[in-house]
């Protein structure tokens, strides 16, 4: 029980398009590691990062609190910041904590691509 | 009342001189620092009831009334007394000689200090309660700080975490009473596929009966490692308790020695309440070998016994604070019960949620308990392992017909980072059979997974030696989850709104997203502490609005 399940983020470079990391397993305080080396590995020169929640498990306060770490640094680098695959359930709590506001969430991954490639300043 | 006028007693004190001015009163009746004796007014002196109903000050002089307090007075050349009167209750006077000038007091004067007595009268008797509730305050907090400790040798010394025992199933439950009892229990590694068992009870509660369990451990461990046979076990921890045993305690105690492959179990019995073993069959065999409690007398010898642990058998090993908790009639839980339940062919956790489930029923609601419970089960793996668990189902669903709380389930986290993923998970498991909207089940599970991390962290500060308490009740109308943490003495944090665009500033700090999601995640929710606890209660209704309309 103790432990529970582990983290990962894998990087991905859609056809020279954004890097896109996908999740799996849980968002916690403790994955913060997993998420900057994540990060890093997508580098400061992209102009959006693509978070893939489709294989999140389970996210708690300490997990928001590590994406609100993440988005004043994508905001620092004047990256944008995507999400697609979240459950209604982390949905809901997205709209809840208004990060819907700040990351921009799509249902699946070619609509995220699609909005990662229009400009930034065509951004609502 | 009468404490009230002890107190008053002690508080009415003989002027220094006898003698004062109408402008300067002698205010020695309620003055600390002054040294003369003070002045007892016997609860039944009649003089009270005359100054409780005097309005304003009474002349000494000519008074006619058989009290000795009056005699006092006037020995001290008191001439006017002014009660202070607080709600109809005379606490305390202020006492006058007779005027420097002479005079007799005027009636300006009167009025004066009918006056000055009507507003301090109030004003004494809120120091009085001040001084009483500081009293008070003290020795509680010194009371909880010997518990508190008492509480912290007693889970250092239990178990971390139970033996993995391949092809058994080992749970137990350990609750410590509010003043915290002797319990313990213990698994000893004892190498070559065999496990040691204890559980027992010292006599006497707090610090004492810690200790003497923190010793009676370690005595065991030791002895346990070097000699096989348990009543020989026994024996050697009964002669090392003996000469540094206090007088009166004593300590019951049941050990057990388990070969995992064969399921044999040899044991030997100091006086400690007598282990069922229930088989899939429904039948309960009682596992008693004779012996005197430890640390009473040297030399004994303790009566060994064995039996075998079949496929689906699981044996019960608990304390007196179950078989002997008392209903509000003063009736006794039960051997009977115990047993009965041990017989009901469940296994490990869900024989100890039906013990306690079948507790809660009969002690009732508001129940302070009275005694440490403690519980060990160990079930062989196998058998009628399905049917086992169907029929825990039958027994909580017929439990609840009567309308009132039932309780899911209930256990302990150790406070570690992570933990609260289990608590979710269980608690997740325990509401399965009330059928819940996945998507109002999503939001229970983050509400109690939030709740856990905020006790473990804040109430508990991740101290693993700390454990949350999850209980899970439900009624025909709700469903509630109390999450408690020992952190009673820590403010609870306000649950306003994060705000996201200063987080993002940097302003705030990134975190602080729990208690915001908490609330919004339940339809109510509700914290309590007392001096040592804190307790989350979050709350679904199970009735009215179909799911999802339920937030708006």
């Amino acid at each position: 029980m103790a432990g529970g399940t582990t983290t990962t983020m894998d990087v991905r470079r859609v056809s020279e398009g954004p890097s896109v990391i996908d999740i799996g397993g849980d968002v916690t305080a403790a994955s913060e590691d997993v998420l900057m080396d994540a990060y890093a590995q997508v580098g400061e020169g992209a102009r959006a990062v693509i978070l893939n929640f489709s294989g999140l498990e389970y996210m708690n306060s300490g997990g928001i609190g590590l994406l609100v770490t993440l988005l004043v640094r994508t905001n620092r680098q004047r990256q944008r910041l995507l999400a697609f695959g979240l459950t209604d359930h982390y949905r809901e709590i997205f709209e809840l904590t208004r990060l819907d506001e700040a990351v921009e969430i799509h249902a699946n991954e070619s609509d995220a691509l699609a909005a990662a490639g229009v400009p930034i300043g065509g951004r609502a | 009342m009468s404490a009230r006028l002890r107190s008053l007693a002690g508080r009415l004190r003989r002027p220094e001189r006898a003698e004062a001015t109408a402008s300067e009163p002698e205010l020695a009746a309620t003055a600390p620092e002054a040294e003369s004796p003070p002045l007892d007014i016997a609860p039944n002196d009649p003089i009270i009831g005359l100054f409780e109903s005097a309005e304003g000050p009474v002349d000494l002089d000519g008074l006619e009334l058989d009290s000795p307090a009056l005699e006092q007075l006037r020995a001290a050349g008191i001439k006017l007394a002014v009660p202070l009167v607080s709600q109809g209750e005379l606490i305390g006077v202020l006492n006058l000689g007779p005027r420097l000038s002479e005079q007799d007091y005027s009636s300006d004067d009167r009025k004066l200090l009918a006056n000055l007595a009507a507003q301090a009268a109030p004003a004494v008797r809120v120091g009085q309660l001040v001084r009483e509730q500081e009293a008070e305050a003290r020795s509680r907090e010194r009371i909880e700080q010997e518990l508190a400790v008492a509480q912290l040798i007693q889970q250092n010394f239990l178990p971390k975490q139970l033996p993995d025992l391949p092809g058994w199933q080992v749970a137990a439950f350990y609750r410590p009473a509010r003043e915290v009892g002797g319990d313990f229990y213990d698994f000893i590694e004892l190498g070559e596929g065999r496990l040691g068992i204890v559980i027992g009870d010292v006599t006497d509660k707090g610090v004492p009966a810690a200790m003497v369990m923190a010793a009676t451990r370690s005595v065991l461990r030791a002895s346990a490692q070097r000699l096989e046979a348990p009543g020989e076990v026994l024996a050697r921890v009964n002669d090392q308790l003996c000469p540094d045993m206090p007088d009166k305690m004593f300590v019951t105690c049941f050990y057990a020695v388990l070969e995992r492959e064969s399921g044999r179990l040899r044991f030997a019995n100091a006086g400690h309440d007598v282990p069922y073993l229930g088989t899939p069959a429904g039948e309960v065999e009682e596992l008693r070998a004779r012996g005197m409690p430890l640390g009473l007398m040297p030399g004994m010898i303790y009566e060994e016994k064995e039996a075998t642990l079949g496929p689906g058998d699981t044996a019960l090993l608990y304390s007196d604070g179950l078989a002997e908790a008392h209903d509000p009639e003063r009736e006794m839980f039960g051997f009977p019960r115990v047993k009965g339940l041990t017989g009901s062919r469940q296994t490990g956790h869900d024989l100890i949620d039906s013990l306690l489930t079948e507790l809660d029923r009969f002690t009732g609601p508001g129940w302070e308990q009275e005694d440490d419970i403690t519980l060990v089960t160990l079930s062989r793996s196998g058998g009628a392992a399905m049917a086992a668990s169907t029929h825990a189902t039958e027994l909580a669903s017929a439990v609840s017909s009567n309308g009132a709380d039932r309780t899911l389930t209930e256990f302990e986290v150790a406070s570690a980072e992570g933990n609260e993923r289990g608590a979710m998970e269980r608690v997740a498991a325990a509401v399965a059979e009330l059928g819940l909207p996945a998507s109002r089940l999503e939001r229970l599970k983050t509400a109690v997974a939030e709740a856990t991390m905020n006790a473990m962290e804040h109430g508990n500060g991740y101290r693993p030696e700390l454990a949350v308490t999850v209980r899970v009740l439900a009624s025909e109308e709700a469903l509630r989850v109390r999450i408690t943490d020992h952190g009673g003495d820590q403010p609870i944090p306000a649950a306003g709104t994060p705000d996201l665009e200063a987080k993002l500033a940097g302003e705030q700090k990134p975190r602080g997203w729990g208690l915001f999601l908490i609330e919004q995640m339940v339809d109510e929710m509700r914290v309590s502490s007392d001096e040592s606890h804190h307790t989350v209660e979050l709350g679904l209704n199970l009735r009215g609005d179909e799911d999802g309309d339920w937030r708006d």
